[in-house]
């Protein structure tokens, strides 16, 4: 992008931002400048602390220390509201809009000093104007559920527009964009800049940080790494190399490679989004044989913890098949596969790994709880149960005050311990494990790593799906790279790079191949 | 400055304890308040209204006697409730249970007298099972809301009811109803106006607890109520789960109709409507869907009833008894509110450039 | 919070329990008041059934005075609730009681039965005791009369009826009506719609806009509101009341007339046969010459030689010279019911299920 300007007083100043949650620095001493007309790209991997910053910049949460200006303005941001008011607005990774309303009603939506019978026939003269000003061709009268993804992205700039924001914060807006809305975007948000509007893009994609911001700061685990202007970054892959880092990698103690017979097989997998668009899944085959740990790498929502929740049984596919230790699985029920002795440690700890609301001992027992080892017949074996539950507590060093306490008050790390002692207890010779350190400390982290290399030691079969290539790096003995629901390559985990892993990653096919 | 609800880092237990206290203070000050307003001496209203309910071994009997079906729609609307599954129709199951037996009672002749109760009971435990599993299967099936199919339903079989004392089954001659059961069929009465119901209902609570809590089929419904999605993961079956446990809170408040009417009515007739179904939800809600809390629940609520004819013996008018009960029942469901929220309040300031 | 929950109700049950039982009556005192407790369907508000039984109620309280004290529970359900009521009314020191609505029959004869010290006077019903009786009136008189001023008001020749319930009462009132109607204009007719409620305002009008809207021209009804006669005169129809005098509380001279209760005629001699310690169980069905019953007066807009019939036929049956159910009667089927020269008893009117000649309708 062209040169802008860098004189004057930043739009926004952030300095020393540190933010915990329990367990987590999520933030910790993050400085963040932004010039007018700038568009500042904020680069790092999952939990590098990108969303906590922009969340505290637009007042869903406090800082523990640091302070914000916006224009030169010491201000304390308690909510939205207020962040609005200072002309800041956030598109985020999920729309906030009401499906079955129109795209004028979506924009008045919420807004405070809304007259009871509002205006509609000024409100769409005013959108069709902003719509005209910035290229974004939205139409006032449409339903919302009739839009395009990128047309509903859309209509959340122009809510955003529509309420004064100078300052617009974007999540991974791309992701969920065809390759042509995304250039759409890319001239909109010109558009905007040159109306004196900056903006901050959480990202992932390395070539659209190249082709789209000025700026390029990288967080990694809640700090801030490296700040620099665009022009001067050579390529794609020093880029990368920014963003993975040159961490010291732990050294895990593991046994020779011996793999066995393909425990999983997956063929010609087929998943189509409902209402249509580009399948979700592509096409994807791959084996993973006993006694080894298959990785996936990818951006997160290139079709990874689909092709995991087919696989479970959770999700239908619409082509293809599944075998699992020799067995058709395709499409069979969640309880079905289980039976079939897959383990499952999902993407969502929170929502899919854990009932918060039971204790520590009931979930540690929601998959053994059926067999003849914990319950007779229909009724429940309390005693039996109880002893499980220490046992794998103390197996596992799950810290819990015990094992009666809710899960949901435990730190991440170990409810993600409470969900490892559960499924590796009761493996039966498929781990699946997704981004099982996602958000963990490094000692959970490590915990988890080193767990998932002894089942691959005792024999059983591992597929990995992670963000984070030095984990696969270090624990996977393949590793499969995912873009856009497609295998681009499966690797030799012993002879590929992070380069290599990462301009994959970006669904840049490798050469010569 | 503003105000609002934030959410507790942690439950404090001292809070768990006192605000149902102080809920319930400010229940009965609200209720003062409002008895003054009527130029009524509240400790006396208080007092006259708890004689009403317990004063004497009648008055404890009649009080009994009205918590056999409120606790039984309690236990059914909290089966459904574990499953997060909102069933706010058993009222209609309850009068399916009642349509079930006296359609036994009054047309299955054939059958021997002493026949006619036991199996008019389960006809009519069948008849509220069903009822219910057409909105448990609609849900499963096609995800249709269950709170509106509940509701509508109570609404067609209310209508039914009454085309039926009404018109198909009306008695020969007299007024509205069908006629009476043959007396040798009725549930009989235990102690005074207590009638053997109360075995059903304190046998049922036993057996909903063990199922609730001690069987894996209890674990799975606890754990589709706390977290859907995490229990699919762990191949509890959803679909299935949902109608069952439709079946089985339908199955509970059709007993409860094929009790109150073998017992107390004897017949299908005005009335049938009593509301039960609906109190339900409140016992439920307030029993934290503890079956055995559930029993003091609704021999609190039957008391706010049976308690509520001293307001009118003492003159004040007759809506004060619904008023009475609204005001002592909303600061509980409110109050819990504050065990996991708190109220801040703060000023948004500025400050200057450093 | 499930602990610290249960912990309260345990608690507050128990102190609920030990404190009602603690406070013992203090032997309300034996004072020469007599208490009468009354029970009511519906709050006396409704301006219908139970608003008259309560006009009855005051002018028996206006003319004991200080020796009667009143206590009434309204809105009372007919389940076991109306025993546990009375109950409670007998514990307040109540010597009798008088309930309002059928249903209330068998959960009153049960008490009754409970306490034969205390006095029951059960309206519209037909059990008994020793200590209860039962009461009503011959409120079909009335309508006959009014059906009358209907048939001679309607140029249509098609008169409608808004029933709440297909019971003996509702049907022998439209059976009277109707006879008094064909009276008049031997071609009328009476058309019954059902509403299935005593008291509920919109359905009684929609009721009555469904009978307007087929061509009826005057609305008579058996309903708690005054919802359908104000529905025919908005339309420029006429409307017969009932209960109350519906043509003052409209304030319409399109209300030709309305019949309507005197409990008041009933509960005074009931109270003073109490107070003289001669009360007797009976079955009471009071008519023209008790004055449980009369008409309202009549709209100027009906005719004088019109009101002249209407009180000439009155004066028959005041004199048991004559009265409705005698003679040949056929139902709206053609079927002779009645031979000529018979009466029907009381027995058959008070069970009656089918309708007259000339009604539009059925029971079931």
């Amino acid at each position: 992008m062209e040169d802008r300007n860098t004189d004057g007083t930043p739009v926004v100043r952030m300095i020393d931002i540190t933010k915990t949650f329990p367990g987590v620095v999520a933030n910790d001493r993050v400085s963040l400048t932004l010039h007018k007309g700038e568009v500042l790209a904020l680069l790092g991997e999952n939990g590098a602390g990108k969303s906590t910053l922009m969340n505290m910049l637009i007042g869903l949460y406090q800082p523990d220390s640091g302070s914000i200006f916006i224009n030169g303005v010491h201000r304390q941001i308690h909510s939205p509201q207020d962040s609005m008011a200072l002309g800041i607005g956030m598109i985020h990774q999920e729309f906030m809009l009401v499906g079955n309303m129109s795209v004028a009603e979506n924009i008045v939506l919420g807004m405070k000093d809304l007259p009871f019978v509002p205006p509609m026939g000024e409100i769409k003269k005013k959108i069709t104007a902003l719509s005209k000003r910035y290229g974004l061709q939205v139409y006032p009268d449409k339903i919302i559920h009739d839009l395009s993804v990128g047309e509903q992205q859309r209509v959340e700039i122009l809510k955003l527009l529509y309420r004064g924001a100078d300052i617009l914060i974007l999540d991974e807006p791309t992701a969920v964009l065809t390759p042509g809305e995304s250039r759409d975007l890319n001239e909109i948000l010109k558009r905007m800049l040159s109306e004196g509007k900056s903006a901050i893009f959480i990202t992932h994609k390395m070539d659209e940080v190249m082709s789209f911001s000025h700026t390029v700061q990288v967080l990694r685990r809640g700090k801030s790494v490296a700040v620099k202007p665009t022009g001067d970054i050579a390529n794609v892959q020093e880029l990368a190399n920014m963003m993975v880092g040159r961490d010291v990698l732990f050294s895990l103690d593991r046994g020779p490679y011996e793999p066995g017979l393909a425990m999983v097989e997956v063929k010609d997998l087929v998943m189509l989004p409902i209402g249509g668009g580009k399948p979700i899944l592509d096409n994807v085959s791959f084996s993973v044989r006993s006694g080894e740990i298959f990785g996936i790498a990818g951006v997160a929502g290139n079709g990874q913890q689909q092709l995991t929740e087919a696989i479970t049984g959770l999700l239908h596919v619409d082509g293809g098949s599944i075998h699992l230790g020799g067995k058709n699985m395709t499409n069979k029920s969640p309880l079905a596969i289980i039976k079939g002795g897959v383990s499952h440690i999902p993407a969502d700890r929170g929502r899919m790994g854990v009932v918060g609301d039971m204790s520590v001992g009931e979930n540690l027992s929601m998959k053994k709880y059926r067999t003849a080892e914990l319950s007779h017949n229909a009724v429940m074996k309390k005693s039996r149960i109880r002893r499980f539950a220490e046992d794998l507590i103390e197996r596992f060093t799950i810290k819990t005050p015990s094992q009666d306490t809710s899960v949901k008050f435990l730190s991440g790390g170990n409810i993600q311990k409470t969900i490892l002692a559960r499924e590796i207890d009761f493996c039966r010779g498929i781990l699946i494990a997704v981004y099982p350190s996602r958000g963990l400390d490094v000692g959970a982290t490590e915990a988890v790593r080193q767990n998932l290399i002894k089942q691959r030691d005792q024999g059983s079969a591992v597929l990995l799906v992670s963000e984070e290539l030095e984990e696969l790096l270090m624990v996977a003995d393949r590793i499969a790279v995912m873009f856009e629901g497609r295998i681009m390559d499966i690797l030799d985990a012993n002879k590929t790079t992070t380069e290599e892993l990462g301009m994959l990653m970006a669904g840049v096919a490798r050469e010569g191949r | 400055m503003r105000t609002h609800l934030q959410k507790r880092d942690n439950r404090s237990m001292r809070m768990t304890i006192l605000v149902p206290i102080i809920s319930l203070l400010v229940s009965f000050l609200l209720g003062a308040l409002v008895l003054l307003l009527s130029k009524a001496n509240p400790l006396v209203t208080y007092q006259a209204m708890l004689k009403g309910a317990f004063g004497s071994q009648t008055k404890i009997q009649y009080t009994i006697a009205k918590a056999v079906p409120l606790l039984l729609c309690g236990l059914a609307v909290g089966v459904a409730f574990r499953l997060k599954f909102w069933n706010i129709g058993a009222e209609g199951q309850y009068i399916a249970g009642v349509i079930g037996i006296t359609w036994v009672m009054q047309f299955w002749t054939f059958l021997p007298v002493w026949l006619l109760l036991p199996i008019g009971m389960v006809v009519g435990v069948a008849c509220g099972a069903l009822w219910a599993a057409i909105p448990g299967f609609l849900k499963a099936q096609w995800s249709v809301d269950e709170t509106l199919t509940t509701l509508m339903m109570n609404y067609i079989i209310i209508g039914y009811a009454e085309y039926l004392y009404i018109n198909a089954w009306k008695a020969p001659r007299g007024n509205m109803g069908t006629i009476l059961y043959p007396e040798a069929a009725w549930l009989p009465r235990i102690w005074g106006r207590v009638h053997a119901g109360v075995y059903f209902a304190l046998a049922l609570v036993v057996v909903l607890y063990f199922i609730l809590y001690k069987t894996r089929w209890g674990f799975e419904l606890n754990m589709i109520g706390k977290n859907r999605r995490a229990a699919q993961c762990q191949g509890v079956c959803i679909k299935r789960n949902i109608v069952l446990g439709m079946l089985l809170s339908g199955a509970i408040a059709g007993l409860a109709g094929a009790i109150d009417s073998a017992a107390v009515t004897h017949q299908l007739t005005k009335g049938v409507n009593s509301g039960y179904g609906f109190t339900g939800i409140i016992i439920a809600w307030m029993s934290a869907l503890n079956p055995f809390v559930s029993i003091l629940v609704a021999l609190i609520m039957a008391a706010l009833e049976t308690g509520s004819d001293a307001l009118q013996i003492m003159k004040l008018p007759s809506a004060m008894g619904e008023v009475m009960q609204g005001l002592i029942l909303i600061p509980l469901l409110a109050g819990s509110v504050f065990i996991d929220y708190r109220l801040v309040s703060r000023a948004s300031h500025t400050e200057a450039t450093p | 919070m499930k602990r610290g929950i249960v912990l309260l109700l345990i608690v507050l049950l128990v102190s609920m329990v030990a404190f009602g039982q603690g406070s013992k009556d203090k032997a309300s005192a034996a004072d020469a008041v007599l208490k009468v407790g009354v029970i009511y369907i519906s709050p006396p508000g409704d301006m219908g059934y139970s608003y008259m039984h309560d006009q009855g109620t005051i002018a028996m309280e206006q003319h004991f005075g200080d020796k009667v004290e009143v206590i009434r529970m309204e809105d009372i359900p007919e389940n076991e609730s109306s025993e546990r009521v009375m109950e409670n009314l007998i514990d307040a020191g109540c010597k009798i009681i008088f309930a309002n609505s059928y249903n209330y029959q068998q959960y009153m004869q049960n008490v009754a039965k409970r306490h034969p010290n205390v006095y029951f006077e059960h309206c519209s019903g037909y059990l008994d005791n020793p200590n209860m009786s039962n009461y009503f009136g011959r409120m079909y008189q009335m309508r006959y009369l009014s059906g009358m001023i209907a048939a001679r008001m309607s140029a249509s020749g098609k008169i409608g009826y808004v029933g709440a319930y297909n019971t003996p009462e509702v049907v022998r009132g439209i059976n009277a009506f109707t006879l008094g109607v064909r009276a008049i204009n031997p071609k009328a007719t009476v058309t019954v719609v059902w509403t299935n409620t005593w008291f509920d305002p919109s359905l009684e009008r929609q009721g009555a806009i469904a009978l307007l809207d087929q061509g009826c021209d005057v609305i008579a009804q058996h309903q708690d509101t005054t919802e359908p006669a104000k529905a025919a005169v908005e339309r420029g129809k006429y409307a017969i009341g009932y209960n109350a005098d519906f043509g003052k509380i409209v304030g319409d001279e399109r209300v030709l007339v309305s019949p309507m209760w005197n409990w008041g005629n009933y509960m005074i001699p009931t109270i003073q046969s109490v107070l003289d310690g001669t009360w007797k169980s009976q079955s009471y069905w009071g008519g023209l010459e008790d004055e449980m019953i009369h008409l309202s007066p009549i709209s100027p807009l009906v005719p004088a030689d019109m009101v002249k019939a209407v009180e000439a036929k009155q004066q028959e049956m005041h004199d048991k010279k004559w009265d409705v159910f005698w003679g040949e009667i056929r139902d709206n089927t053609g079927a002779v019911r009645q031979k000529s020269g018979e009466k029907m008893s009381d027995e058959a009117m008070l069970t009656i299920d089918w309708f007259v000649e000339g009604v539009i309708g059925s029971v079931y």
